[in-house]
């Protein structure tokens, strides 16, 4: 890759304007899980809480305010992961769903705002923060049903290959570089196909099938 | 045909036999194309337009040749010197014919265009860099440049236009070269469908746009590996081999009563396009 | 997959859905970003709603009249593109290039968005309640007599609304306007087949003879003929169908035609009969009526008249006797003439002598609801408004669907007359010529916002209504459906009779809804029968077929000898209705614009046709400014040098030449309807479009024609590109 990507910056530099290219100097690639920046949503919604682990000392009754996470599975609201190439943030009715009938937190200034969206039935206008470049065709689908349906593996940590340990975070942030030398790296490495992880295939390698 | 084998054997797989180094394994995307049956009606071109954000470039930039119709329609008279065309004018559909030795491939000097292991000639836009070596050396001309920066063009999408564009695929900017994919965003959706349900995709769940909108079904797309598949069934009746470069029609002296033949076969490029001739009554 | 009304507004709002829109530039979006796109998701989603994955609607193409059925693929809300639908008889999933630049249309950024009111010359922004208000008060104290509403070919409910409008306001002046209408055929096969348009079964044929019918172009239902003509030519048993076209100037048809016999202009009829007297001679037996007619037309005769030689026309009496049934099409060249009435009538008798009557010529389905039949458009209709507005008879004008000012031959003085109407409302798209004539416009909404129903002119199988029902949310808040304003006009004049329908769709779904039991919903409930006549896209109707009438007789049928020689206007001009622009209202649909004509390869521009020896004559090259002249008017543009032309014809295409409707059709060419003589066929009282006679003369100017077929012209140098062979080459049974 390395001679290749030379000869072509080599060739580039001999036409006058269209090398632009070859003055910049090339992002390293980096397979580090080097931190995104803050991004600033107008609802802080705490991953933690809703995906985080229980903490036993949380009481049953819903009306008490728990500590701790609830468990719940990322699919439950990213519905789209195992059935479209994005994975979707959840319609506002979904949160409303289940925030309608927890009292314990509803005069919190988080869902108080929440509310006020509903009541105006207006979209949250939430910041993307794993945006990859255009012209990049990413299938959440694709993954999830390899590694979590087919591999069985948990979905945090299938979803965690991407988005590191979202259940630690509040407002989610960018942890791994999503450039194409990162994920060039894991589909290089071969994966089990199945559970019994009898044959082991790497990813796609054509160019064709991340760019659109 | 990968990253892998850019890095492996760059030169090796370029230089090789294109089908017998490397056989197909699950799919061989093809062509073919009847045209006895097509009848120049523009359908397929505008269908195209429609689905792969084909930016519109206005008389002044047509005419300096810069027009970007990956799929065109080229109207041949017949060159005897007869006072009518009164055979008629001859049409061809002409778009990329995703050749297996592409020669456009071994030109570029940024690795920008490859062949996939599905048998088709790709176009990675941003490892483009515009060197236009693949066009000048493409001999059917398919492949089109962007002199501008379409998106920012006057007129060529106002606001309101970009709605339409289609999301699966890049709208391309200037100093890229592009060209017809054989609708990869098509058959990379049929190909996850199929994935899911642990298959292989089914002869005829992927249509080409130009195939989806031809009146009279003159193009059949689908893959060759598939021996059940139309498009291989038509090519096996035509016996016409994709690693062959004289067809059945032309290695008989005074020809077969055949009509498939791939053009510019001399050329050694083994096109995926089969194209059946057109046929002209005697009798009248 | 469609559902009920009430949540279908939710899923047509347009989501601006980060990780699914378009790349819009390589350049844009080129590296990872953090927290600069916004995602927005639905507030209530439909369950079936998945960003990223595409919907698809059934509805009716608005692009022409052939009323194909389309499905357009709907991602996060908004329409990407047009498909055909597979469950329509007409058209089997396939759509032409006119049809998929339907988007362009209702994406267009030159939508009227406002109803504008005329002050001075300018239009001005007014609300719609103010606009509906001021029809009302212009028609107060207007007799019935004096009020007028010109459309296109209409039907469905929406000219059930127009019809119940004109009636509230008494009165009878509906005049259906199309400008390149085949309607001396219409009228002509009324009389041979006791039918306006018989279903023309190319699928059964072996021959096909075409007198102009551009089938594959742009005549009648060019989708559902083009299906037809691919079966024709597979044939059965592999016996491939044989296709002669039969006319002046070459139409995609006759481009894609085994034989293309070019005639001199205006004497398709006696070639008809030349061929019945070959016939003859063949040995087929003739009845007596046709026989009296035909004994004149000895292949002599009409070989000098016709410019087709003897021996082309025995060898087509061979043809069309060997193989049986064959097929007979009177077109759009062949009606364009003073005797087009006699023209057609000699073509359907060919029909008669050949045993084509019942076999490849059959009884059309019956539209059992004849309210919402179609109204076919005509040209004479726009010659008696315009008699009516000279004569100042007209006080109020409603014009819907139509650009008149645009198409009307320029003798005609429509733009001139318009003026002495006092109160002009257009219901617009576009400020097209006619709009800009306008005293109110009211913005529509595009084909694909708006509600509707549709009965095509051709059926096929079945009479089927379609129906048009909306693929995405409204793009401009000021446009209103075409129902909606027709009902709320209503609503003006009889309050009471339609109370209870709060818009066009809760009258549509009402109208449909209750004749569920004749449309195939007999025990369905309501909701049901109407979610899924939603999802079809159509419905079927009973079947009854009528029956064909052949009472033609050859018994009158006289044929003018072919037009004397006009030293002062030497060559007939041949206006061509071209596939892609048709009579101009879809001129600012760039792809149309871009889309080269398929037999001159020209972009962007109009062209004059002209046979290589007439230009060697004229001594013009190609590329020449040339100016071309009739009786009424006269244009300049760049002449081609085409082998599809008879040498006494010149040709231009109609459909460009705007002086307004868009960034992409104004000032593009020339408009070949402002050189028409007003000459009409004399038993119907049509334009004759092709009887305009003009001169050419060089300006001296000289350009580059910008076409798709390179320097070269379009030789193939010698190489194997696109190849043909003869039947005797090639055995096609057996092929896949």
């Amino acid at each position: 890759m390395h001679r290749f990507l030379c000869l072509s910056i080599l060739l580039v530099g001999l036409f006058a304007n269209t090398g632009s290219h070859a003055t910049e100097v090339p992002p390293s690639i980096s397979t580090a899980d080097d931190l995104g920046p803050k991004v600033e949503q107008p609802i802080e919604f705490p991953h933690d809480r809703h995906a985080g682990p229980r903490n036993p000392a949380d009481a049953a009754d819903p009306s008490v305010p728990a500590k701790g996470g609830m468990e719940i599975n990322c699919m439950y609201c990213h519905t789209g992961a195992r059935r479209s190439a994005v994975a979707a943030i959840p319609p506002l009715q979904k949160c409303v769903g289940c925030h309608q009938t927890i009292n314990s937190v509803r005069e919190t200034p988080r869902i108080q705002k929440l509310f006020e969206y509903w009541d105006a039935k207006k979209p949250v206008p939430w910041k993307k923060v794993h945006d990859l470049p255009d012209f990049v065709r990413f299938n959440h689908e694709r993954h999830i049903q390899r590694f979590v349906f087919a591999q069985n593996k948990p979905v945090q940590e299938a979803c965690g290959y991407c988005h590191g340990d979202v259940k630690t975070m509040t407002v989610a942030r960018r942890q791994k570089s999503l450039s194409m030398g990162w994920c060039v790296s894991c589909h290089e490495k071969d994966h089990p196909v199945d559970v019994a992880a009898t044959k082991t295939t790497h990813g796609p390698n054509d160019c064709w099938q991340c760019h659109k | 045909m990968s990253v892998t084998n850019l890095l492996e054997n760059w030169s090796q797989f370029r230089h090789g036999h294109p089908v017998d180094d490397k056989p197909h394994e699950e799919y061989k995307w093809a062509m073919a194309i009847d045209l006895d049956a097509c009848t120049g009606c523009n359908a397929c071109s505008v269908a195209c337009y429609a689905e792969n954000n084909i930016p519109v470039v206005g008389k002044e930039k047509f005419n300096a040749g810069q027009q970007m119709h990956w799929m065109r329609i080229e109207r041949y008279w017949p060159e005897d010197g007869r006072e009518f065309a009164d055979q008629g004018a001859q049409f061809l559909p002409m778009m990329c014919q995703q050749c297996e030795a592409a020669p456009c491939e071994t030109v570029c000097p940024a690795g920008a265009t490859n062949h996939t292991a599905d048998g088709v000639n790709s176009q990675i836009y941003n490892r483009c860099v515009g060197s236009r070596y693949c066009s000048a050396n493409c001999p059917f001309k398919v492949r089109y440049f962007n002199w501008y920066d379409y998106p920012s063009t006057d007129n060529v999408w106002p606001a309101e236009m970009t709605q339409q564009l289609n999301p699966d695929v890049s709208v391309r900017s200037k100093g890229v070269m592009e060209k017809c994919t054989f609708c990869v965003q098509r058959m990379t959706a049929a190909k996850n469908t199929a994935r899911n349900e642990g298959r292989l995709v089914r002869d005829g769940e992927v249509q080409t746009a130009c195939q989806q909108a031809c009146p009279t079904n003159a193009i059949s797309f689908g893959n060759l590996v598939d021996p059940e598949s139309k498009v291989a069934k038509q090519w096996a009746h035509q016996q016409v081999e994709l690693s062959k470069e004289v067809q059945a029609k032309d290695a008989q002296e005074g020809g077969t009563d055949l009509r498939g033949y791939r053009i510019m076969e001399e050329l050694r490029l083994y096109p995926s396009v089969m194209y059946l001739e057109r046929v002209r009554e005697s009798a009248i | 997959m469609i559902e009920n009304g009430f949540n279908r507004r939710d899923f047509l709002k347009v989501l601006g859905w980060g990780g699914a829109v378009v790349a819009l530039s390589g350049c844009g979006n080129t590296s990872v970003q953090d927290g600069a796109e916004i995602v927005t998701s639905y507030v209530e989603p439909p369950e079936y709603a998945l960003p990223g994955i595409g919907v698809y609607f059934n509805s009716t193409c608005a692009q022409c009249d052939a009323g194909c059925s389309i499905t357009g693929r709907v991602r996060e809300g908004r329409v990407l593109k047009l498909e055909g639908n597979a469950s329509s008889a007409i058209n089997r999933g396939k759509l032409c290039g006119l049809g998929q630049a339907g988007v362009q249309a209702h994406y267009n950024p030159d939508r009227v968005r406002e109803p504008l009111l005329r002050n001075g010359d300018k239009g001005e922004a007014i609300t719609w309640d103010k606009a509906l208000g001021l029809i009302n008060e212009k028609l107060n104290g207007v007799k019935g007599d004096e009020i007028a509403f010109l459309t296109g070919a209409v039907s469905g409910h929406v000219k059930v609304l127009l019809k119940n409008y004109l009636e509230a306001l008494g009165s009878k002046n509906h005049y259906a306007y199309d400008a390149v209408a085949p309607s001396v055929v219409r009228a002509a096969n009324k009389k041979a087949y006791g039918v306006e348009m018989p279903r023309l079964r190319l699928d059964k044929a072996q021959v096909v003879v075409s007198f102009g019918a551009d089938f594959l172009g742009a005549w009648v239902s060019p989708v559902h003929f083009s299906q037809e003509y691919a079966q024709f030519r597979k044939g059965s048993d592999g016996a491939r169908g044989v296709l002669v076209q039969i006319e002046s100037k070459m139409t995609l048809t006759g481009a894609n035609a085994d034989r293309w016999i070019a005639i001199r202009p205006g004497t398709e009829g006696i070639l008809a009969l030349g061929v019945i007297n070959a016939l003859d001679a063949a040995g087929l037996s003739l009845p007596a009526d046709v026989a009296a007619v035909s004994k004149a037309y000895n292949a002599e005769r009409v070989s000098k008249d016709t410019g087709v030689s003897a021996e082309q026309i025995s060898k087509l009496a061979t043809l069309l006797k060997a193989r049986t049934p064959s097929l007979v099409i009177a077109g759009g060249a062949a009606e364009g003439y003073k005797h087009g009435s006699q023209n057609a009538a000699a073509i359907a008798l060919l029909n008669r002598v050949l045993g084509n009557i019942g076999k490849t010529i059959e009884a059309p389905a019956n539209v059992p609801f004849p309210q919402v039949a179609v109204t076919t458009g005509n040209r004479s209709s726009v010659q008696a408004l315009n008699d009516s507005m000279a004569n100042g008879k007209l006080k109020v004008l409603f014009s819907y669907g139509v650009n008149p000012v645009f198409t009307a031959p320029a003798a005609l003085k429509f733009q001139d007359n318009l003026k002495k109407v006092s109160f002009k409302v257009v219901f617009a798209n576009y400020l097209d010529e006619t709009a800009l004539a306008a005293d109110l416009v009211l913005p529509l909404d595009s084909a694909l916002e708006d509600w509707g129903t549709a009965v095509p002119e051709y059926l096929v199988e079945a009479a089927q209504l379609n129906i048009q029902q909306p693929l995405m949310e409204k793009l401009h808040a000021g446009t209103r459906g075409t129902g909606d304003i027709l009902l709320a006009l209503l609503k003006q004049r009889r309050a009471n009779e339609y109370k209870d329908y709060e818009d066009f769709y809760s009258y549509l779904r009402s109208a449909v809804v209750k004749n569920k039991s004749a449309l195939g919903g007999a025990g369905a409930d309501d909701d049901t029968f109407w979610g899924e006549t939603l999802s079809e896209g159509l419905v079927k109707l009973p079947a009854s077929n009528g029956a064909l009438s052949a009472k033609s007789s050859a018994a009158g049928l006289v044929l003018p000898a072919p037009a004397e020689e006009d030293s002062a206007y030497p060559l007939h001009l041949i206006p061509a209705v071209t596939a892609n622009l048709r009579d101009g209202r879809h001129a600012n649909q760039p792809w149309l614009q871009e889309s080269p004509d398929p037999l001159t390869t020209i972009v962007w521009d109009s062209w004059v046709e002209l046979h290589p020896k007439t230009a060697a004559k004229l001594g013009i090259v190609e590329g020449d400014i040339v100016e071309v002249t009739s009786r009424s008017g006269s244009v300049k543009a760049q002449a081609y040098l085409f082998p599809g032309i008879h040498p006494d014809a010149v040709s231009i295409p109609l459909g460009n030449g705007h002086t307004a409707l868009g960034r992409w059709a104004k000032g593009v060419g020339i408009n070949a309807f402002s050189l028409l003589d007003q000459v009409v066929d004399k038993d119907t009282g049509e334009l004759a479009l092709n009887e305009t006679r003009v001169k050419i003369g060089k300006t001296g100017k000289r350009v580059m024609i910008v076409k798709d077929e390179g320097a070269a012209g379009g030789s193939q140098a010698g190489k194997k590109i696109a190849v043909s062979a003869s039947t005797d080459e090639v055995e096609l049974s057996g092929e896949v």
